[in-house]
């Protein structure tokens, strides 16, 4: 918690130094603080399109640099960062053909599952691809990205209620589909 | 690990998620591609130019019998022709000005 509050402040500081004096070098430390995550949600949230999420990731930075006067500290810089990377993410999911190809690997999806389930992993990332693109979004952002509900609340536009029952909603679903691993607790050792 | 608990499920999927993407060159293309930052405008031109503009406006009108018409319509609480001109004219100018202001923000 202290660790976090500390990276807040270096943020904060930077971004002052930003503005401040138009300095690019603390911009560019802001960007290699936070570019690892920031391509790690895109690439989640266009399931593993490499060149796509990093396209994405410079447009978020670009946006961040021009958009840096409007950053306020209520929220923390890394949360803000995600916020305009999911909008760039939403816009171009409606406008570019990725939803297509997407909607495509969702139809292949659908083909019917191995009877035997292989491996957890593969069971996981299978069912995860079947959630709604909220409750996929939700977990991304509370569970894997480590925000709160209210920060991830804040990234999605979402309301703290509907961010909540989403997050129940997916696990639940996914415990569902998971059921056939319960019988294998004890078995499956994750390093 | 029993992916049927709400911890085992979180430990599950933070530990199928590959964490942060390492570098290799991204933000020196990132810095590459940053145009500088336009600099906020200062607010007192703006507030120069409509004072000015104002005075202007009111000088050049007040000579126009229209305008007194419209202006002598509107105290005694007469919608006159005069009147509806004017006015619907002022509208039309501030609409005007709102959706410019609104198409400069959307391209900042």
């Amino acid at each position: 918690m202290a660790d976090s509050a500390e990276q807040a402040r270096i943020d904060q500081s930077l971004v002052a130094r930003a503005l401040r004096g138009d300095d690019r070098g603390a911009f560019e430390q802001l960007v290699r603080r936070h570019q690892g995550m920031v391509r790690a949600q895109l690439r989640r949230l266009l399931h593993g399109d490499v060149a796509a999420a990093d396209d994405l990731a410079q447009e978020t930075f670009l946006l961040a640099w021009r958009k840096l006067d409007q950053f306020r500290s209520d929220a923390r810089f890394s949360t803000w960062l995600h916020r305009i990377a999911y909008s760039c993410f939403l816009q171009a999911s409606r406008t570019s053909s990725w939803a297509a190809r997407h909607a495509q690997d969702d139809a292949m999806e659908q083909l019917p599952a191995p009877a035997q389930a292989m491996d957890l992993h593969l069971d996981l990332a299978r069912a995860m691809r079947h959630l709604s693109a909220a409750e996929q979004a939700v977990l991304l952002h509370c569970v894997q990205l480590g925000l709160s509900h209210e920060e991830a609340a804040y990234v999605l536009a979402m309301p703290l209620g509907t961010v909540k029952t989403h997050a129940t909603r997916g696990k639940a679903k996914l415990k569902t589909w998971l059921a056939a691993w319960h019988g294998a607790a004890g078995e499956e050792r994750i390093p | 690990m029993n992916p049927g608990h709400d911890d085992d499920l979180d430990a599950l999927l933070r530990q199928s998620f590959d964490g942060p993407t390492a570098d290799g060159g991204f933000s020196e293309s990132v810095m590459r591609r940053l145009p500088p930052r336009r600099r906020r405008p200062s607010l007192w031109p703006l507030a120069a130019g409509i004072l000015v503009g104002t005075v202007l406006c009111a000088l050049s009108l007040s000579g126009s019998s229209l305008w007194n018409a419209a202006w002598r319509g509107w105290r005694v609480g007469d919608g006159s022709g005069a009147t509806l001109i004017v006015l619907s004219t002022m509208a039309a100018m501030s609409l005007l000005a709102l959706a410019w202001t609104l198409a400069e923000a959307d391209d900042h």
